[in-house]
């Protein structure tokens, strides 16, 4: 408890200290509001062009394919929004020597690193997905009960820790590699398939998503359960339980990295 | 305090052959090759000690340093601090220590340098008061407050070393690694650096390891010194003891009027001096000239000079430490 407790405390100077390091540019800091707007606005017009083209999709219906794309952007933006930097240790922290700094002080390295930077940008994905899900709620019709949202609230973070788990895994590689950026991209790129109802796909690009990157547990299945509420143990529970292996094997594969790291000449 | 016995640290490197189309072979079929960058070091060092740890150039410094600090896994071999090891609990040993590497820095870069005080603080966990006091202490001896509003990124080097280790310090680390901490630095900045080790060194009995290509920062700061060249054990003992085992090098100063000197004195062809025993330098009227005195007494040396040339001035000096090391790292011992 109290691990937990000094944890989050770092947490929250980290985000600080960010927030600081951001204004303290603070032209940058503005365009980079006005660049984030903009964007925001081309994206939500670019899949309202997609989606009005599309008005029903392997019986799934316009409403459903949208919110079940908004909700795949919950967990995606929060990884993202929280645990982006864990890119640079693919990109240059190893290559370079950097990551030194984290191995000398008494912190767990991958919290470290993780909660180092804050990407504000992912906060786009967020607003994004949280308007496609008020927009399309009252015609998907869902049936509310205490227990439903109650799943939810836990489903939201393990589907998170999905994504963080795979990012960590693919990260770590760099240990060895020295640059893993690439292979982190090609896993990560995966998850564009699980924005959409996983039974518009073959049976191969089902089960890729399904059992090997399982991305489909971070958007369709969960949203499935919301939608429908429909087999509990499966789409939420999996979720759950395929979430914590992920992430298990994210630490497994980082500690084994640390040892093998080589640091660069100085 | 600090225990080294047999480190050694083997890297796995992959060897290509030159141009694009070796890139593609080892792409294909990568050729690996272990290196061994540290073979076998061992040594002790006692608390307050300030030990000096030198070697030339690629010869395993950092990386022994770096095993020292957690950085790195031994391949094999024992390195402890007061008995706990980086490998098994790496998060209680990091506290106990501070590093700086003078060509990294651990600071914000873009925040003022306080703010990477106030962080730090937070990761070693040291309380408002302490950290108050400690930073009055660290400000008294590395002189902080005309720059601890700045930026880091706006610093000068030398106000970006002192940061570096008043960072390095403000959890009163027992033992503080400092690699290359003057590494192009002024004299004057370099003489308040060593200042301040000194200080702190007495002070709070703060063990210090001490890597460094500017000899006069060991000369200063260090009683002993452990010398290693690839990957080895060189030389461990003090400086005396290294000066009476290696400093048998005598230099000869003074002035003349005789032209070509080196010819006229011929001091090989008369006592039979190998290359390395002897060599002379000239500048205008003055000479210098560093023999080894264990192949010829400085008085024979001296007497057969003034027998040889008409001298105005002369004196004989002991070989600095600095002559010594290059001596050794130029031979490889």
């Amino acid at each position: 408890m109290k691990q937990i407790k000094r944890l989050l405390r770092m947490h929250r100077i980290f985000v600080v200290q960010e927030l600081k390091r951001m204004m303290e540019y603070k032209g940058d800091f503005i365009v980079g509001i006005i660049g984030f707007l903009l964007g925001q606005f081309f994206n939500m017009l670019f899949i309202w062009i997609i989606f009005s083209q599309i008005p029903n999709l392997a019986g799934w219906t316009l409403e459903q394919v949208v919110f079940i794309y908004g909700f795949s952007l919950i967990p995606k933006g929060l990884d993202h929004l929280l645990f982006d930097n864990l890119w640079a240790v693919g990109h240059w922290l190893v290559r370079k020597g950097d990551f030194d700094r984290y191995l000398t002080r008494p912190i767990n390295t991958l919290f470290h690193v993780m909660v180092e930077k804050l990407q504000i940008d992912a906060l786009g994905e967020l607003i994004m997905g949280i308007a496609l899900i008020c927009i399309t709620l009252p015609s998907v019709a869902i049936e509310w009960s205490f227990v439903k949202i109650l799943l939810i609230i836990i489903a939201i973070p393990f589907a998170t820790l999905i994504y963080t788990g795979i990012k960590t895994a693919t990260a770590a590689i760099a240990f060895w590699t020295k640059r893993s950026g690439n292979i982190t991209y090609m896993f990560y790129m995966v998850n564009d398939f699980a924005k959409y109802p996983v039974t518009i796909y073959n049976n191969t690009v089902r089960n890729i998503i399904t059992y090997i990157i399982p991305f489909a547990f971070t958007a369709y299945y969960p949203a499935l359960y919301i939608l429908t509420g429909e087999n509990p143990f499966f789409n939420i529970g999996m979720t759950v339980i395929i979430s914590i292996i992920v992430m298990t094997i994210g630490v497994i594969v980082w500690n084994k990295g640390i040892k093998a790291y080589e640091s660069a000449g100085s | 305090m600090i225990y080294v016995e047999n480190l050694k640290k083997e890297f796995k490197k992959t060897v290509k052959a030159p141009g694009i189309m070796g890139s593609i072979k080892s792409f294909i079929k990568p050729q690996k090759e272990i290196v061994t960058a540290v073979k076998d070091i061992s040594f002790n060092v006692e608390k307050g000690e300030i030990l000096g740890f030198i070697g030339p150039n690629g010869a395993g410094k950092s990386t022994v340093i770096k095993m020292l600090t957690g950085i790195l896994t031994p391949t094999s071999g024992i390195c402890t601090i007061n008995g706990k090891c980086p490998t098994d609990d790496r998060k209680n040993y990091v506290k106990e220590i501070g590093v700086v590497f003078g060509q990294r820095t651990q600071l914000w870069w873009d925040l003022p340098l306080r703010e990477t005080y106030g962080v730090l603080k937070e990761i070693y966990e040291v309380p408002d008061d302490r950290y108050h006091k400690r930073m009055a202490f660290l400000n008294e001896v590395l002189d902080l407050d005309s720059f601890i509003t700045s930026p880091v990124r706006t610093l000068s080097l030398g106000q970006r070393m002192r940061a570096d280790i008043a960072a390095s310090l403000l959890h009163s680390p027992k033992v503080l690694f400092l690699d290359e901490p003057t590494i192009g630095l002024d004299v004057v900045v370099k003489d308040n650096i060593r200042k301040a080790i000194e200080y702190i060194n007495k002070q709070e009995k703060t063990t210090v390891v001490l890597t460094t290509h500017d000899l006069s920062d060991i000369e200063l700061l260090s009683k002993r010194i452990v010398m290693i060249d690839k990957g080895s054990n060189v030389f461990d003992g003090t400086i005396p003891e290294l000066k009476s085992k290696y400093g048998q090098i005598r230099e000869l100063h003074f002035e003349t009027d005789t032209a070509d000197v080196s010819s006229v004195l011929a001091y090989s062809e008369h006592f039979g001096f190998c290359k390395d025993d002897v060599s002379i330098e000239t500048e205008g009227s003055s000479v210098k000239v560093r023999f080894n005195s264990s192949i010829v007494p400085v008085s024979d040396m001296l007497s057969y000079t003034l027998g040889k040339i008409n001298i105005t001035d002369i004196s004989v000096k002991d070989a600095d430490i600095e002559e010594i090391i290059r001596r050794l790292y130029k031979q490889g011992v």
